[in-house]
């Protein structure tokens, strides 16, 4: 499935109950990566997954800034499962030990769309990030449009844009999931 | 316009830590101190960013009169400009009348750069075409041609990568190049149409030294198995922890190198052509090859190197999925930016083939990016490995100890290291990557530039 661009603010009432799923379902995620349960977030990932993270430029039209063609990460759930194999291997020298990071998700709008098993979700992410032995900590700002599909088990990861508010970044890489 | 080739007297500091340097290279050391030195990188930026060549961009990001992007020459912003006259212009990003940055943004597309301070106003090939209230401020005594945007006086372009000096003399592109322009030919030459950049350099910063990222790729094979191991193990990539004494290593000179990797040899005929799929690789037009290039290219082509002082390239085959058959192959260039003593951008482009379709293109640049970029599951560890040796820099005891890294292997490997006499293209070739050769000229070549600038070159004959 395209990610397609953000959907403009969502004005329109959203049953608190659905409202309510998409913010459990967010923290859900967040603190399963803070606390290291990456196999058991994959469990919330739906098999169609496309993971995204364009490449933003500085550019005097915002329209511009975000090149959506362009990207530092274009995974799919075989892209994130070898990710967590690499990690698990021991070797994976970057993250070990893991990243210490607190993940604090807000501003969340929910809307829905033509398809009534899924639902467009804008969410604001500021991760903290301390690595390794370093003695300063990293901060990644960054804006999420997904989609989530509504299952019988609960919401599920459809696609996800990460909107990094940087243009160039400040942490030295990206081995944590946004 | 006057242009000011950069001085070549050094800071007396530096000349005695260069001599220090350089006796260390002979015993195959490096003393740890120039990797975070404030004297140092001064000089750095001076001698080398202030004369070698160094990449600015490639056309495919320039493709339309009036496109831009901004880019950096050592720590010095520039604009990359494409004129109403299809020229190529690098322009100092600092208006004349007080410094104020004319070029705030990454990329564009304008005929003009406008200063947001007083309003004086640039085409994009650097003249100054306006200036505000004129009557009043200047009448007819400004000279346009004096107070231009500096230029960068020399510009040039192989394959579509855009190189600049700011030094008005010294070697030509091709001089400076030698061998490095051979090797760039089997890399991005091999189809008329070229290559293109996938998209625009993605950047990030590293509490490295620039020439950490330049030496790794001059010709670390030891690291792979190692710190990459992680991507064998879960099948991205064979034969990691072996592969190290079967590569090829090529000194072309003036601090430019290339591994090449045996794939025929090891994984048979369907690994010509860096493993291609026989579809791709029939496109590929090998009639400007000589017959050493031809060789190379079909049975054990560059797989990563580096042009001095600060590109780096790496080409690679990697599993679309792993477990099955179809293959992408990737082609990254990167900048190990300077930033400071201690520090650097790393900037990333992925490459494709100007002729592959848009799902060819997609794969490679997925895969690229997926192996060798921020979340790349190969450079997420380099990007950290590389942060240890800034910090020993600056470690109090490690000074006192006068810390040096080992480049030991080249006296201590017991692996036939000798240059091959059959070896007919330029520069030398040796049969293995045990050695540290590469990275030891690398440092040799930045001593000799520090010293003497670009006329460091040595033109090569024939």
């Amino acid at each position: 499935m395209a990610i397609t661009e953000a959907s403009p603010a969502a004005t329109a009432p959203v049953d608190t109950q659905l409202l309510a799923s998409v913010n459990q379902f967010l923290a859900l995620e967040a603190k399963l990566l803070d606390e290291g349960r990456e196999e058991e977030w994959l469990d919330l990932l739906d098999e169609e997954l496309l993971y995204v993270v364009p490449i933003r430029l500085a550019t005097e039209n915002r329209a511009d800034e975000i090149q959506r063609g362009a990207f530092r990460i274009r995974d799919t759930k075989y892209h994130v499962r070898m990710r967590l194999q690499r990690l698990a291997t021991g070797n994976a020298y970057s993250e070990i030990p893991p990243s210490r990071t607190m993940r604090l998700v807000g501003s969340v709008l929910v809307q829905r769309t033509a398809d009534a098993d899924v639902v467009d979700v804008t969410s604001a992410l500021l991760v903290y990030r301390q690595r390794g032995i370093d003695d300063h900590f990293d901060l990644i700002p960054c804006r999420r449009n997904d989609t989530l599909r509504l299952t019988a088990e609960g919401p599920r990861l459809l696609t996800r844009e990460v909107v990094l508010t940087e243009v160039g970044l400040a942490t030295p890489n990206l081995g944590i999931f946004l | 316009m006057t242009v000011t080739t950069p001085a070549t007297s050094l800071d007396a500091d530096v000349a005695v830590t260069l001599d220090g340097v350089e006796q260390a290279l002979d015993n195959h050391r490096l003393p740890v101190g120039i990797f975070n030195d404030e004297a140092v990188f001064k000089a750095e930026m001076d001698q080398i960013f202030g004369t070698c060549w160094v990449f600015v961009a490639h056309e495919s990001e320039l493709p339309k009169a009036g496109d831009f992007v901004q880019r950096r020459i050592g720590v010095d912003p520039v604009i990359v400009t494409r004129d109403g006259n299809g020229g190529v212009n690098v322009l100092s990003n600092y208006c004349r009348h007080r410094g104020t940055q004319v070029c705030q943004t990454d990329a564009g597309n304008s005929r003009f750069f406008k200063c947001p301070y007083h309003g004086w106003t640039y085409s994009n090939n650097g003249d100054l075409v306006g200036t505000p209230n004129k009557h009043g401020a200047y009448a007819d005594n400004l000279d346009s041609k004096e107070w231009a945007l500096y230029r960068a006086p020399r510009v040039e372009s192989r394959f579509g990568f855009i190189f600049a000096s700011l030094a008005a003399e010294g070697p030509t592109l091709d001089e400076y190049l030698g061998g490095a322009g051979w090797m760039l030919q089997m890399m991005v030459g091999l189809h008329p149409d070229g290559m293109r950049v996938a998209g625009p350099p993605e950047r990030y910063k590293l509490k490295s030294n620039w020439k950490t990222g330049a030496e790794n790729f001059a010709g670390d094979t030891y690291h792979v198995g190692t710190l990459h191991y992680s991507n064998e193990e879960i099948g991205l990539a064979p034969g990691l922890k072996s592969n190290v004494e079967v590569t090829r290593s090529y000194d072309f000179g003036n601090g430019h190198y290339t591994i090449g990797f045996p794939f025929v040899e090891l994984a048979g005929p369907f690994a010509a052509f860096w493993g291609y799929d026989p579809e791709t690789a029939a496109k590929f037009d090998l009639s400007g090859l000589d017959e050493t290039q031809r060789h190379m290219v079909e049975n054990e082509p560059p797989i990563v190197g580096t042009i001095f002082p600060n590109l780096s390239f790496l080409r690679s085959p990697v599993p679309v999925r792993v477990g099955e058959m179809e293959m992408a192959v990737i082609t990254t260039f990167r900048q190990w930016q300077p930033v400071g003593p201690g520090e650097m951008e790393l900037w990333n482009w992925q490459f494709v083939w100007t002729f592959q379709d848009e799902q060819q293109a997609l794969d490679a640049y997925v895969a690229g990016q997926f192996t060798f970029g921020s979340a790349g599951t190969f450079e997420v560890d380099d990007t950290v490995a590389w942060e240890g040796a800034p910090k020993a820099a600056k470690s109090p005891w490690m000074r006192r100890q006068e810390m040096e890294f080992s480049f030991g292997q080249a006296h201590m490997s017991p692996v036939n290291r000798e240059p091959d006499p059959t070896y007919t293209g330029p520069g030398i070739k040796r049969p293995t990557g045990f050695g540290e050769h590469n990275q030891i000229s690398f440092y040799r070549q930045w001593v000799k530039t520090l010293r003497q600038g670009a006329q460091a070159t040595r033109v090569q004959e024939g």
